[in-house]
């Protein structure tokens, strides 16, 4: 008959993560890009437009002769809009190298033989991405529409104005998920984060120059949805209630970016596997 | 025994779905009972081996009818859910093939692999990591099946928290440490922060490589890098291993160890599949092996059934004796012998009936009319030749 061993021991039974392992990806993503001095540097200098958005409010609720300076619909646009320069390079810098780096270390292999499915492992890379670029785009800016609620000293501004919570969370996440999927779709299919950062900096730049050719030549702004930023700034335009910059349906700019994310979603489910197959 | 093995495993399988403490015990008393089975198991083996030599015509025939025994039963590890050493099944394939565009990698795999430790053996493009990349769910099947504990693998993630897996490839970032990286993928076994330190402090331990478990990868030599790879695919302790290649690289010092360690792994009641095209390395660790190549199963079983299933191909036997042309004129009188060429004071025969020409050389021998026969070597005794048999 065995004899029974009473002391303590650990419990060994089966652990269950219960379709979270995206979040330990994620951490440990978020982790290793916050022990670069050089990006937190980066990430301050995001916060520029907010400090400067910050002054404004002060001296708009303080001083009756900074009326100008007023928070409205269109500067809360335009804050979102001097974000994007920020969104473009941290888009590149986390992005870039979120599946390539694991390719080129044959980690997903490895990741893809432990409890963990492909959609968590693509959640936790997108997590780690879109929670930098939040925070250089929905935060400030809903930090900025509090700022200018508790300076106002009464509702008007809140009533008035509403709609600007939504118009910036929506906004910002259509700038995040856009951004993110391309890039990580883009990463997917290299080894070299470089040649990634290469491809989307000239899928981004070139769309763009693309759309302004036809418009040097036709003087129309109906093909804007052929540009990677026209699209979200049309879009941008429209959610925040201002005057839209191009002449496109916004329709026809949300099927854009949609098709963006589709074909982005179908790169990256033929792209991130443990075994990569050349037929 | 074969019974006992069953209900250790069947009970084993219950406590992993209820987990509690109590069961907890239970299966560490039935995962006991199975590492004494194995370890008479392997006593048992190695007494065989070593009764070999001598008895090697004795062992074919009592082999031979095990096996036709096992067929009559209906247990033939083609049909059966039970690996040809009558042990429940740990990973079952039916009809397994994966190509890639025009290329075969695996053709219409029908195998049972067994508890215990198994060696998968084939040259290099035989279709070993096609295997194992099968077995790990890396790849879905082009047709056919595979199950791994009782599950079907592909898509189905939750089974590795019970198996574990050991690349050919280098697989880790450069810039972490050995702890750092070993840490970071058993917290997707759902280990807490500092749980995930002492696993991953103990595997590395059990691998030897404690005292560089702070050190970069990318400072680690070849062999410790293979060892990286082997802590982390044991770190959530996981009852099936699957190890590719997992000495290519290591130092003779290092490939003692890990062949140790494999062992113990076996004796602790896990299962492991290992590969490797070098026939000493798979030898040294275990006889039951799959043969592989061309992307299909040549044979499976020990050495010495594999060596029963390839008796109609020539069986070579190396006779040194004072008079070899005159035994080899004895020789041509039978038609079992199929060549026959000399070297020096040797005469090599080839046979197509081992058995019976065994027995004549013993008579022969005995009587001293052939002269006097001063050794008998079979390479067929050597896990080489029945790979070169089988492969050529």
């Amino acid at each position: 008959m065995p004899i029974h061993d009473q002391s303590y021991r650990r419990y060994g039974g089966r652990r269950d993560l219960a379709g979270q392992a995206w979040m330990v990806i994620a951490r440990s993503g978020i982790r290793t890009i916050l022990r670069k001095r050089l990006f937190l540097g980066l990430l301050l200098m995001a916060w520029i437009p907010f400090v400067v958005g910050a002054v404004m409010v002060y001296l708009n609720a303080s001083f009756p002769q900074f009326t100008l300076l007023a928070m409205t619909a269109q500067r809360f646009r335009e804050f979102l809009g001097t974000q994007d320069i920020f969104v473009f390079f941290i888009t590149i810098w986390v992005g870039a190298g979120l599946v390539a780096n694991d390719k080129r270390a044959n980690a997903l292999q490895i990741y893809l033989s432990k409890p963990l499915t492909r959609t968590e492992y693509i959640i936790g890379k997108l997590v780690i991405l879109s929670a930098f670029l939040l925070m250089v785009t929905w935060v400030p800016a809903i930090l900025l529409l509090l700022l200018q609620l508790a300076f106002s000293g009464n509702f008007t501004f809140l009533r008035q104005n509403l709609y600007l919570f939504p118009a910036v969370t929506v906004f910002s996440c259509l700038q995040v998920l856009t951004s993110a999927f391309t890039i990580l779709a883009l990463s997917s299919l290299s080894k070299s984060s470089r040649y990634v950062a290469i491809l989307y900096a000239g899928a981004y730049l070139f769309s763009h120059a693309v759309y302004g050719v036809i418009y040097a030549i036709t003087g129309s702004t109906k093909m804007s949805w052929l540009s990677l930023p026209g699209n979200l700034n049309q879009i941008g335009d429209i959610v925040f209630r201002v005057q839209p910059r191009y002449s496109t349906p916004a329709v026809v700019s949300v099927l854009a970016m949609a098709v963006v994310i589709g074909v982005s979603l179908w790169v990256l489910e033929r792209r991130v596997r443990g075994v990569e197959v050349v037929s | 025994m074969t019974r006992l093995r069953e209900d250790a495993t069947a009970g084993q399988a219950s406590q992993r779905e209820d987990a509690t403490a109590g069961q907890a015990r239970e299966r560490e008393d039935a995962t006991a009972g199975q590492a004494r089975e194995r370890e008479d198991a392997t006593a048992g083996q190695a007494r065989e081996r070593e009764d070999a030599t001598a008895g090697q015509a004795r062992q074919r025939e009592d082999a031979t009818a095990g096996q036709a025994r096992q067929r009559a039963d209906g247990h033939d590890s083609a049909t059966a859910s039970q690996g040809p050493a009558g042990s429940p099944a740990v990973v079952e394939s039916a009809k397994l093939s994966k190509w890639y565009g025009q290329v075969i990698g695996l053709n219409d795999v029908t195998v049972s692999v067994p508890a215990g430790i198994t060696g998968l053996l084939g040259p290099n493009g035989a279709g070993k990591s096609t295997f194992m990349k099968l077995m790990t769910g890396q790849l879905k099947p082009s047709k056919g099946t595979i199950t791994v504990l009782g599950q079907p693998i592909w898509g189905n993630p939750s089974i590795f928290f019970r198996v574990g897996f050991c690349p050919d490839q280098d697989a880790f970032y450069d810039r972490m440490t050995g702890l750092e990286w070993v840490a970071a993928l058993v917290r997707l076994n759902g280990y807490s922060e500092a749980e995930s330190i002492d696993a991953a402090r103990r595997a590395l331990d059990t691998v030897d490589l404690l005292d560089a478990a702070n050190r970069r990868i990318g400072a680690y030599s070849k062999g410790m890098r293979q060892r990286v790879k082997l802590a982390q695919a044991i770190v959530h302790d996981p009852e099936l291993l699957i190890l590719d290649e997992p000495l290519a690289g290591m130092d003779p010092l290092g490939r003692r160890k890990t062949i140790r360690l494999v062992k113990d792994w076996a004796r602790a009641g896990k299962t492991i599949i290992v590969s490797s095209h070098i026939l000493h390395e798979i030898e040294s660790m275990t006889s039951n092996i799959l043969l592989i190549n061309n992307g299909r199963i040549l044979a499976e079983g020990n050495v010495h059934q594999i060596r029963d299933l390839i008796d109609t191909h020539p069986h070579t036997v190396h006779i040194r004796a004072a008079d070899p042309h005159g035994l080899a004129r004895r020789f041509l009188a039978h038609d079992d012998v199929i060549s026959l060429r000399f070297e020096e004071g040797a005469v090599v025969v080839q046979t197509a009936a081992p058995d019976g020409f065994y027995a004549r050389l013993t008579e022969l021998a005995a009587s001293g009319e052939g002269g006097e026969i001063a050794e008998v070597t079979s390479p067929d005794d050597n896990l080489q030749a029945v790979f070169q048999y089988l492969v050529k």
